[in-house]
């Protein structure tokens, strides 16, 4: 079996959400150092509040301070903190029943170790230093033995309330394209296009994805296509796009290699912009080391007939 | 006005730690034509088709398109997605034939875990402006709520241990299980869950093919019809449940008729071993009942394909004649927060 081809891929992306009023002052309320839960029709008080009851769905707005000392519900030993985690120390999940809420708060517990952390434990908050409104505006609990904190009975009214979230999120992951997409990346290095057969409607598609879309089976057999290919159709590109180092304007084709049935996508070059046409002859060129073709060139042969490839728009 | 809609064939992928050596649609195809050559069908008899599946797994974006390649979609066919586990893939082809407008669905799910870190990347599926700028990860809420079961007197760590060790057990049967027989129970991956209680990660694909009526007689010898099936959700914060009790299971199985006759086998989709207690309790599950002889989700745990899975299981046992009613459960989201629950029948021998 040839190789599996593997790449980093890296997902990321700084997700900004807008709040809703209860969300808006529980995450002002972190900021100042207040704990703020939301008081339900039948005289609950949910901590972390919400928007709606959850139970009766019906809007909540009663907005009740309650204390940052609590109680452990039930908790878990993480001995080895991940990314993006409260702390980098190993640390306690735990769910705290703040005193004065009826529900309770997912957050960490900072501890010596597991013997140290039961259910019915007594914790306090430790606030972040640095506070902008955000889950992460409490650090994480800490074990505290003392009395009940007495909340100082905040009306939920704040000054520069936050009215938003920037929560950054990235995940990696290693790609790999699979049995007949490694097979056209090997062979393209090679300088070489190779595509796949369908057993069925023989059409031979370039790049190859391992199945027929329309026949639903697995292509197999490998046909070598072009280098040479037709135009047909194309657009002219006058944004430039970020990271890439080509000037606009450009042109970016559909091709149809000299033995495929699917055109495949290209940047067309070595010719002004304005004279591209749809039933262009073209080549790829390469530049030295590439695993890919840089862009195709007019090969100065006559343009194809339409009718050569109209069945491939 | 009510039709009889069975499922009729099952088929599914030997489960895998990575399958980087095949894409999506590569490792979804070959199930593709299994279920339907089971049910002697083409993909132009099939009425409706049904998919599920997530982009976050493998970080493919629109991956559910090109997996659409693998069925062939042309003529252009009657498709809809859910991003869910296929279980609710087959409650939207369930609706789809109860309204008469298909005689027959294919209903397919798959999942590749294995590109990406599946325990961060479930956090992805969290209360975004709570819980997950903290990033607790699957097994981390899984193991609040063990120890919470633990806490309530519930079960302890040997039973736990128990839980895993039949499964796998039972899984050396099941050719397309991961991880089977005496596997070690393990160090604590995250208190009290050890790396037995956790499932196998891995890559897998699933089908079920879906026949009304007369049509689900011609196309299988016993089919399994489903009498029920019904799904509810709960509360997204976990601190607002009871994470030792499965309302949702409970009342999804009601509505799905499941406790007006006893049934003799039941697939749980319960990935970590707590889950299984959660779900006996809510099911009011006693001895009578064989649990999880595929193995379940502690042999394999196709993300998105693992609830299709157990009603796949299921209704195989049926087709075989070895079960006459069973109950096929599906989970979704933290600490079976959602939870699907088919009730199957064969006919009377």
């Amino acid at each position: 079996m040839p190789e599996v081809l593997k790449a980093p891929l890296v997902v990321e992306f700084p997700f900004a959400r807008s709040l809703g009023p209860v969300q808006s002052a529980f995450l002002t309320g972190l900021r100042e150092r207040v704990v703020l839960g939301v008081r339900t029709t039948d005289g609950r008080s949910l901590v972390p509040p919400v928007e709606y009851d959850p139970v009766t769905a019906e809007e909540i707005r009663d907005l009740v301070e309650v204390a940052p000392t609590g109680t452990v519900t039930t908790w878990a030993w993480n001995h080895e903190p991940r990314r993006g985690q409260p702390l980098d120390t190993p640390f306690a999940w735990v769910l705290v029943r703040l005193d004065g809420a009826d529900t309770a708060l997912l957050h960490a517990l900072d501890a010596p170790g597991p013997d140290a952390v039961r259910t019915g434990l007594r914790v306090r908050v430790r606030w972040a230093e640095e506070r902008t409104g955000a889950i992460t505006d409490i650090a994480c609990f800490e074990p505290y033995d003392g009395d009940p904190a007495e909340p100082a009975g905040h009306t939920g009214e704040f000054e520069d309330v936050v009215t938003g979230i920037v929560a950054p999120a990235r995940l990696d992951y290693t790609y790999s394209p699979g049995r007949a997409q490694s097979a056209y990346i090997n062979a393209l290095a090679d300088r070489r296009n190779v595509g796949e057969r369908c057993p069925s409607c023989r059409k031979v598609y370039v790049p190859p994805r391992g199945a027929c879309p329309t026949c639903g089976l697995a292509t197999s057999e490998q046909v070598e296509v072009g280098p040479r290919g037709t135009v047909t159709t194309f657009c002219v590109v006058n944004i430039k796009a970020k990271n890439l180092d080509i000037e606009v304007p450009y042109v970016y084709g559909h091709i149809a290699l000299d033995g495929a049935d699917l055109a495949l996508h290209g940047r067309i070059a070595g010719i002004p912009y304005d004279q591209v046409r749809m039933g262009l002859r073209v080549e790829p060129v390469w530049t030295e080391g590439a695993r890919y073709p840089d862009h195709f060139r007019p090969t100065g042969e006559p343009d194809a007939d339409y009718d050569t490839y109209k069945e491939l728009l | 006005m009510s039709r009889e809609i069975a499922v009729v064939a099952f088929a599914q992928t030997g489960h895998r730690r990575t399958s980087e050596d095949v894409s999506e649609v590569e490792m979804l195809m070959p199930v593709l034509h299994e279920v339907l050559d089971r049910a002697g069908l083409k993909t132009a008899d099939v009425g409706f088709t049904c998919s599920g599946s997530s982009d976050y797994l493998a970080g493919r974006a629109f991956s559910f398109t090109l997996a659409l390649d693998g069925v062939g979609a042309w003529p252009p066919i009657s498709e809809s997605h859910v991003e869910m586990d296929g279980a609710w893939a087959l409650y939207e082809a369930w609706t789809k034939l109860l309204t008469g407008d298909a005689d027959t669905a294919l209903v397919y799910a798959y999942g590749k875990s294995s590109p990406g870190s599946l325990r961060d990347v479930l956090t992805r599926q969290l209360d975004p402006y709570y819980v997950a700028p903290l990033w607790p990860d699957s097994v981390a809420l899984a193991a609040l709520q063990a120890q919470a079961l633990i806490d309530a007197g519930d079960t302890d760590e040997p039973a736990l241990a128990a839980v895993a060790a039949r499964s796998r057990a039972d899984a050396t049967a099941n050719s397309h299980a991961q991880l089977t027989g005496s596997v070690p129970h393990g160090d604590y991956l995250v208190r009290p869950l050890r790396t037995g209680d956790c499932p196998p990660i891995g890559d897998g694909a699933a089908a079920v093919i879906l026949a009304a009526g007369d049509r689900a007689r011609e196309l299988c010898e016993r089919p399994a019809w489903i009498r029920g099936i019904d799904h509810r959700i709960e509360a997204h914060s976990l601190g607002v449940r009871d994470l030792t009790d499965s309302p949702s299971t409970r009342l999804a199985a009601e509505k799905a008729g499941a406790f007006e006759r006893p049934f003799d086998t039941a697939e749980l989709h319960a990935p970590f071993t707590a889950q299984e207690v959660v779900l006996r309790k809510a099911l009011r599950l006693d001895d009578s009942v064989r649990v999880n002889p595929s193995g379940g989700a502690l042999a394999a745990n196709p993300v998105m394909a693992a609830g299709l899975i157990r009603i796949g299981e299921a209704a195989a046992r049926i087709h075989r004649r070895e079960s006459d009613r069973a109950l096929g459960h599906a989970t979704s989201g933290p600490c079976l927060q959602q939870n699907l629950v088919a009730v199957l029948e064969g006919d009377p021998r």
